[in-house]
């Protein structure tokens, strides 16, 4: 994974998280979904806006950076501020129960087909 | 002396000759006038009168030439003094000047002597060359100090550039134990890379890097505040979704951090200075205000008079101010007006006007949406996006069952995600495909494939029904599709673009999360034959055929 180049932009990531370095509470995890509950205002910081856009169904924290193109750690900075002013909300996906698993011959297909890829 | 003499006008007469000459009047006329005593006397003391008459004629005279002489000689030297001072004001006031004029243009010792016209005197001549001399090694030392730093600089440059890209790469790879000390050196690295971009800008070199692409306000304004030490107290107020063009991005985030950086040190470190963007006629406005020390009427034209100056004065600068200077080098070369007033706020406000031929609008992705879009969506990237996902649609809508086509659309989707921000977004805004931007990677055609992206009638329906109608490829009054010699589809250039829909509802994620493990595994399975080239292969494509060849 190569985000740089001359692609890249200019601003730094702790002007984007305003000089933190680490979430204020430990509520999300990689999975954790997240749901937007407001449509962004203006004036808001862009990386703001992009979250809630992306978070109008229910997304994961690690997709969210994936689409963001940052690190995890900054973009739980970044869902913590909408969390505290009720932006979003976060849900932590429950483990499924046994039935809803995939069966064990199929995810055995799945892998043959994939490696015969 | 008398190497002057050729160039001044002869005198009529020399003063000798003139003396001469006023000798034997004066002896004429002082001859005749002691003859006429010494007639009209009596003959006894006519021998001693005659005597007395001719000294006194005779001293006479010679009094009277030696009197023409002296004048002639003072004439004759005064004469000899002006010429002497016209020459000596034309040496200072036009020779040198344009000596050390072409001198300083860069011009070497021998050249400036030849264009310039030598004086006539040597003692000038040899003041002209002994002077042509100094100023051309005064001139080359100070261009070698110049380039000696520019060149240091741009070292500095290129190791803060690659330092910031390697810091970038680690907080991404390194997780959150270490990203506090990353971001401290990625700081302090920001602001290393700063003074050598300021050394560069004064040594006239150029700066740090390029973008190749325009860089929206926020990022600008944010660039700009990683780069000072203060950046927490600054206070961003920007709505603005203009964007600046590339060349001129880093001149203009170089100049706002020296101005902010002015006006975090010249306020209390308590205090917070406010910027704010205004869109404006003539270009974008943004005003830097801070609640600091007020500046007196003197210092804010000293100010103007520092950032409004045509030419750069190295001798103004002193070692830890360097900030207006830098920021006149670069109002200078990419145009910008800044100006500075007593601000509202009890400090100064400084007002920087970035011109319109630097400034383009990003395109809106909504028509009266948030008035805002994505910071990291500059149209470059988006345009970029577009054509991966024309790519995609060419290559999936002629040859729908080419594994290549697949390959290439995961390809382009998962380049998007990595590469590109914007690109989610533009898909939004031109694939009616209800997918999520990551997954649309590996579920590029789970049959919504069939609803060709490039059909305004189908776009028209709302995403959320999509799923559940999948309209055959053609069917609505969609442009008629024009056939190359190959008996494939064309597709007019601009067209998928130019009839994108706008996105009224995010991307439906349920229905590939809904999706039976066993519907999954079917697909695989008809992926797996197309690739081992099991299935029927591939062949040119009506758009009503293309249902029928959806692996569904």
């Amino acid at each position: 994974m190569s985000p740089l180049g001359p692609d890249d932009d200019p601003d730094r990531l702790y002007t984007v998280t305003g000089g933190r370095s680490r979430a204020t509470g430990g509520a999300f995890d990689l999975v954790t979904l997240i749901v937007a509950e407001c449509e962004p205002a203006p004036g808001m910081q862009s990386e703001h806006v992009r979250i809630l856009e992306l978070a109008r169904r229910p997304t994961a924290v690690v997709e969210l950076s994936a689409a963001l193109r940052l690190p995890v750690s900054v973009v739980r900075i970044l869902l913590t501020d909408l969390l505290d002013t009720g932006r979003i909300t976060a849900r932590h996906p429950r483990t499924p129960a046994r039935a809803e698993l995939p069966e064990p011959d199929l995810l055995k297909e799945v892998l043959d087909a994939l490696h015969r890829l | 002396m008398s190497a002057l003499t050729p160039t001044r006008p002869q005198p009529a007469r020399s003063p000798l000759k003139a003396a001469l000459y006023a000798l034997l009047a004066a002896l004429v006329v002082t001859g005749g006038l002691a003859l006429w005593p010494v007639l009209a006397g009596p003959a006894a003391s006519r021998t001693w009168l005659a005597w007395c008459c001719g000294t006194a004629a005779v001293v006479v005279s010679v009094l009277l030439a030696a009197t023409v002489y002296a004048f002639r000689t003072a004439a004759r030297h005064r004469a000899r003094l002006a010429d002497v001072e016209a020459a000596a004001g034309r040496l200072a006031d036009e020779t040198l000047p344009a000596l050390v004029t072409r001198l300083r243009d860069g011009a070497s010792v021998d050249t400036a002597l030849g264009h310039t016209p030598m004086p006539e005197t040597a003692a000038h001549r040899r003041i002209v060359e002994t002077l042509a001399t100094e100023v051309g090694r005064g001139e080359r030392m100070r261009a070698a100090a110049m380039s000696a730093c520019a060149s240091a600089a741009g070292r500095v440059q290129a190791l803060a550039t690659s330092m910031l890209a390697d810091l970038r790469e680690m907080e991404h790879r390194h997780g959150e134990e270490v990203l506090g000390d990353l971001l401290k050196l990625d700081h302090s690295t920001a602001q290393a890379g700063r003074l050598a971009d300021s050394i560069a800008v004064l040594t006239g070199a150029r700066s740090g890097r390029r973008w190749n692409k325009p860089i929206t306000m926020e990022s600008i304004l944010r660039g700009a505040m990683g780069r000072i030490s203060a950046y927490r107290r600054i206070r961003l107020h920007s709505s603005s979704t203009a964007a600046v063009a590339g060349h001129a991005a880093e001149g203009v985030m170089h100049a706002l951090a020296e101005i902010m950086d002015n006006a975090t040190s010249f306020s209390p470190p308590t205090s917070t200075v406010h910027v704010y963007v205004e869109e404006t006629q003539a270009g974008v406005v943004i005003s830097v205000e801070d609640s600091g020390l007020v500046m007196t009427e003197t210092a804010l034209r000293r100010a103007e008079a520092a950032v409004s100056a045509k030419e750069l004065d190295l001798m103004s600068l002193s070692g830890t101010r360097l900030g207006l200077a830098v920021v006149g080098c670069l109002a200078g070369k990419h145009g910008l007006t800044v100006s500075f007033r007593p601000s509202a706020r009890g400090g100064t406000g400084v007002v920087v006007l970035i011109p319109q031929q630097l400034i383009s609008q990003q395109p809106a992705r909504r028509p009266g949406g948030t008035g805002r879009t994505g910071g990291h969506e500059a149209p470059a990237t988006s345009l970029r996006a577009a054509h991966d996902l024309q790519d995609r649609e060419v290559h999936e809508r002629d040859v729908p069952e080419l594994p290549a086509a697949r390959e290439r659309g995961a390809a382009a989707g998962s380049r998007d995600v990595r590469g590109t921000t914007a690109a989610p977004a533009v898909r939004e805004a031109t694939d009616p495909r209800p997918t999520v931007p990551d997954r649309d990677a590996g579920t590029a055609r789970d049959g919504g494939a069939s609803r060709g992206p490039d059909d305004p009638h189908d776009r028209s329906t709302p995403h959320r029904d999509a799923p559940d109608v999948p309209a055959p490829r053609g069917a609505g009054p969609a442009p008629a599709t024009e056939y190359g010699p190959s008996g494939l589809p064309k597709r007019r250039r601009g067209q998928t673009l130019a009839g994108a829909p706008i996105p009224q509802n995010p991307p439906a994620t349920g229905r590939t999360r809904s999706r039976s493990h066993e519907e999954s595994a079917a697909r695989l399975r008809s992926f797996r034959r197309a690739v081992q080239g099991e299935a029927p292969p591939a062949r040119p494509t009506t758009p009503e055929e293309a249902p029928k060849d959806d692996p569904r």
